[in-house]
């Protein structure tokens, strides 16, 4: 059970806090509710770029890092098509330094050409190691279009091209940055040795004199149900070829998820999942095989990704595939199969809510979905879920005309 | 009314770390059991170590195989029940084979806790090696080698350990495809039979820890009797290849793969705790020398950095990083500037503070929560060292001067000494 208390300050800034006096440290976690779905087409990466930036010094703190270091904190931050997410662990002694740094990068940044112009750079090489020099690095540029037509998460998190990054000007930051980072527009939350009182006197103290914004109205296009089957087949210079598949699912927040997240726990939770059990173990089809949820806010996908045996025919590995699918709708046996997966993700919750760490974000994370309580409600949803609602769900969701798939093959000459 | 005077907060000098002290019990057979309770979860992390890593292997993957083939068969259960079964119980379970070490760590619901030593007694003690499983095991980690070789980084890296520890030693070894064949059953099973016995085991308990923990554990592990062999690590010391420049082509890439470094003293030298804070001053945080240099100010990379690793009979420390290719050799002559520097200039006193505190809210984080505190205990434990070694190094941190670290980046730096790899087109 994570307990925790709520308030707002007067400028729209959203306080969580979560007592944990086991530690001698605090998580603080600011969350903007900013990401790379609300960005310009044409300017796709600047989310991500930015958060780089905000690590270039702010305005009445010319180096965010080294009185961090010096306060023995340590930090980080991602960005993906939702949220921009930064965190912090420190001392509890320390804490206050926290909310210096924070308050004031929340306050301005210290926009320089320099540092720009350096971090575009570091995101380029960025770009390069993790999807341009990766076997298979490129695949999720490649799916992300093929999957959606419209809506932004049609382009990834890094940007659709280097061209974007490159482009991006001084003004432009600027402006992304009063357009989506204020108070009323982010979460903190605060995990760990740190009292109730203590948060909202230092949040008052730092965070209250940070006056409201206007926010950029937020108005995505909605992407259409898809209605027949899209296809994708290219050659790459891979050891072995990869075959990838999505679905369309529905957002976040609606009632199919916990379904959707078992049935793909059901089919790749581990070793003892059907597609590993019957694709790698039984019949040798793939070295490889996986597939999970996205946990987008908008409607997001079902990614399955699987690497092929050498000699294996890339059409039949398919049909393996969905036919195992299809063993879903089956009832026989899937009662002990679905006690088990309910076991185990009672278990990583109770593994994972012993990080105030991850306590932080994940509350920060289901505030943002509107009840924060959902850590605590997780794992009753998730329990909930019937094996007719794992049949209705198979049938809804795993159907061709709302998939589309990929062959990533390889050119290398088959050796056996 | 944003003219609120935005004036740092006193920042307080880091705690003194408190190390809670693991219990020390013995099973019926003499295995030793490490007991350090910690943490408000109904959960334990358990971990069996054996001394069973690659330094005992005479042929390249048998020591992660043998690991690997733990779970995939016993004489009681088969491959898909084991994993259904730990799956069933919640279980997260690692197999982990090292340099020195291999074992298995589980994480559990102390709820489950007897079900869940029951099956492991069976996979870690009464592995059977069926040869199905082993070649389909083979095949995969055949297709994981060659996706590797595509990577810059694993050429880069690969090459570095058999350049600094020799092609010959298990240490620096490297498997070619021709390896893969090698492994069968009755191979596996006479490295199983060697190195997986009670008197050459340890077990780590950490979590909240029941009164009847260590009795189930002797239940369970306390009765085996392994035959008495007289284990020789079959290693001598490692040595160096006498190339110490090596690049490995590989055409289409539009990074190339940097690692430089050496072989190094490990955690039993007494300069080993000055080493690691001229190391993080290098490269081993945000604000390193070689973050600010090519990453911050250059912007030749992504990431940028430099480790210190301790081994039984050795250890290593290494600069790694991935550039564009027209920045590779730019890179490397910055890397030795900031070396030579080290070695010349004496470090500021702002600089060496920021790395002082850094290090001490590093160490906080070393020892705090269950699974921390197992991994911080075990990586002095299988030095031979115990908690002094923590006390000494956080002593290093307050008292360590500008003159020390230049002799150290002198002693420890050589340039001529470092090896050279670059991986790329």
């Amino acid at each position: 059970m994570v307990n925790f208390s709520r308030f707002t300050l007067d400028n729209g800034l959203r306080v969580l806090v979560h007592e944990d006096k086991s530690t001698p440290l605090v998580a603080m976690n600011i969350l903007y509710d900013v990401g790379s779905k609300d960005e310009d087409p044409g300017m796709t990466g600047l989310a991500h770029l930015f958060e780089h930036l905000m690590f270039g010094g702010s305005v009445n703190i010319p180096e965010y890092d080294i009185p961090l270091q010096m306060a023995g904190g340590e930090n980080n931050a991602f960005t993906n098509n939702d949220i921009t997410n930064y965190f912090i662990t420190i001392p509890s002694g320390n804490i206050e330094t926290a909310f210096w740094l924070e308050s004031d990068r929340m306050l301005e940044l210290d926009f320089s050409q320099k540092s720009l112009d350096t971090q575009k750079n570091v995101v380029i090489e960025e770009f390069k190691q993790r999807y341009l020099n990766q076997p298979y690095g490129d695949a999720i540029l490649l799916l992300r279009p093929l999957a959606y037509k419209v809506h932004p998460y049609r382009w990834p998190t890094i940007g659709m091209d280097i061209s974007h990054i490159e482009n991006t000007d001084l003004e432009q930051v600027k402006e992304f940055f009063f357009s989506h980072y204020a108070p009323n527009n982010a979460i903190m939350t605060l995990t760990g040795n740190i009292t109730y009182d203590v948060a909202i006197k230092l949040s008052n103290k730092w965070f209250g004199p940070i006056e409201k914004r206007k926010i950029r109205y937020r108005n995505l296009p909605e992407e259409k149900a898809q209605n027949e089957r899209r296809f994708l087949e290219t050659d790459r210079d891979v050891p072995v070829t990869a075959l990838y598949k999505v679905w369309h699912i529905g957002p976040r927040n609606s009632h199919d998820f916990h379904t959707l997240d078992l049935i793909t726990d059901l089919l790749a939770g581990g070793e003892s999942g059907r597609l590993y059990n019957k694709l790698v173990r039984e019949k040798r089809l793939f070295s490889e095989i996986n597939t999970y949820i996205t946990s987008d806010i908008d409607p997001g996908l079902i990614i399955l990704q699987g690497k092929l045996m050498r000699g294996v025919k890339i059409e039949k590995a398919e049909e393996y595939v969905n036919e195992v699918i299809r063993s879903l709708e089956k009832i026989n046996g899937i009662v002990d199969e679905m006690k088990k997966v309910k076991n185990k993700f009672e278990a990583s919750t109770v593994f994972s809510n012993t990080s105030i760490l991850n306590k932080a974000s994940n509350l920060a994370f289901n505030e943002l979905l509107g009840n924060p309580d959902l850590i605590n409600q997780e794992v009753e949803a998730y329990r909930k879920v019937t094996r007719e609602m794992v049949i209705e769900a198979t049938r809804r969701y795993f159907v061709e005309s709302n998939c589309s798939t990929l062959y990533y093959k390889s050119t290398h000459k088959d050796k056996e | 009314m944003t003219s609120l005077l935005r004036i740092q907060p006193p920042v307080f000098p880091v705690e003194k770390v408190v190390i809670p002290e693991a219990k020390s019990i013995r099973l019926r057979n003499g295995v030793p059991v490490y007991l350090i309770e910690a943490g408000t979860e109904e959960i334990m992390r358990i971990e069996f170590t054996f001394r069973a890593g690659q330094i005992m292997e005479h042929l390249p993957l048998l020591a992660s195989t043998t690991n690997m083939m733990l779970s995939e068969g016993s004489q009681k259960y088969k491959s898909e029940e084991i994993n259904r079964l730990f799956d069933y119980y919640g279980v997260f379970f690692n197999l982990s084979a090292e340099r020195d070490r291999a074992g298995v760590i589980l994480y559990l619901l102390n709820k489950h806790v007897g079900k869940v030593l029951e099956l492991s007694r069976e996979m870690i003690f009464a592995p059977v090696f069926p040869e199905a499983e082993l070649n389909s095991l083979m095949k995969k980690r055949l297709r994981w080698y060659l996706v590797n070789r595509e990577k810059v980084q694993n050429l880069a890296s690969d090459n570095f350990m058999e350049s600094v520890f020799g092609k010959n030693h298990p240490y620096g070894h490297q498997a070619t495809e021709h390896d893969f064949e090698k492994m069968i059953p009755g191979i596996l099973s006479d490295f199983h039979t060697e190195h997986y016995t009670p008197d050459n085991m340890a077990i780590i308990v950490s979590g909240k820890i029941h009164e009847d923990t260590a009795g189930l554990l002797d239940f369970y592990f306390g009765d085996i009797n392994g035959k008495q062999i007289n284990v020789k690590d079959s290693a001598g010391l490692p040595e160096g290849e006498p190339i110490r420049k090596v690049h490995i082509n590989k055409p289409g890439t539009v990074q190339s793969a940097i690692r430089i470094g050496s072989s190094t003293i490990n955690k039993r030298h007494p300069d080993y705790p000055g080493l690691k804070i001229l190391d993080t001053l290098l490269g081993g945080f945000f604000s390193s020398r070689l973050m600010k240099n090519i990453r911050e100010d250059k912007g030749y990379t992504y990431g940028i950095s430099s480790s210190v690793t301790s081994l039984d009979i050795s250890g290593y420390k290494v600069i790694a990083t991935e550039v564009s290719k027209k920045n590779c050799r730019k890179t490397i002559d910055e890397i030795y500037r900031e070396i030579r520097l080290l070695q010349t200039v004496p470090v500021e006193k702002v600089e060496l503070d920021i790395v002082r505190n850094y290090i001490s809210g590093e160490m906080i984080r070393m020892f705090d929560g269950p699974f921390s505190l197992a991994e911080s205990f075990k990586s002095t434990w299988e030095f031979g060292l115990d908690n002094n070694y923590y006390y000494r190094l956080a002593e290093k941190i307050k008292t360590i001067e500008p003159d020390e670290i230049i002799e150290l980046a002198q002693t420890y730096y050589n340039i001529d000494k470092l090896y050279e790899i670059t991986a790329g087109a």
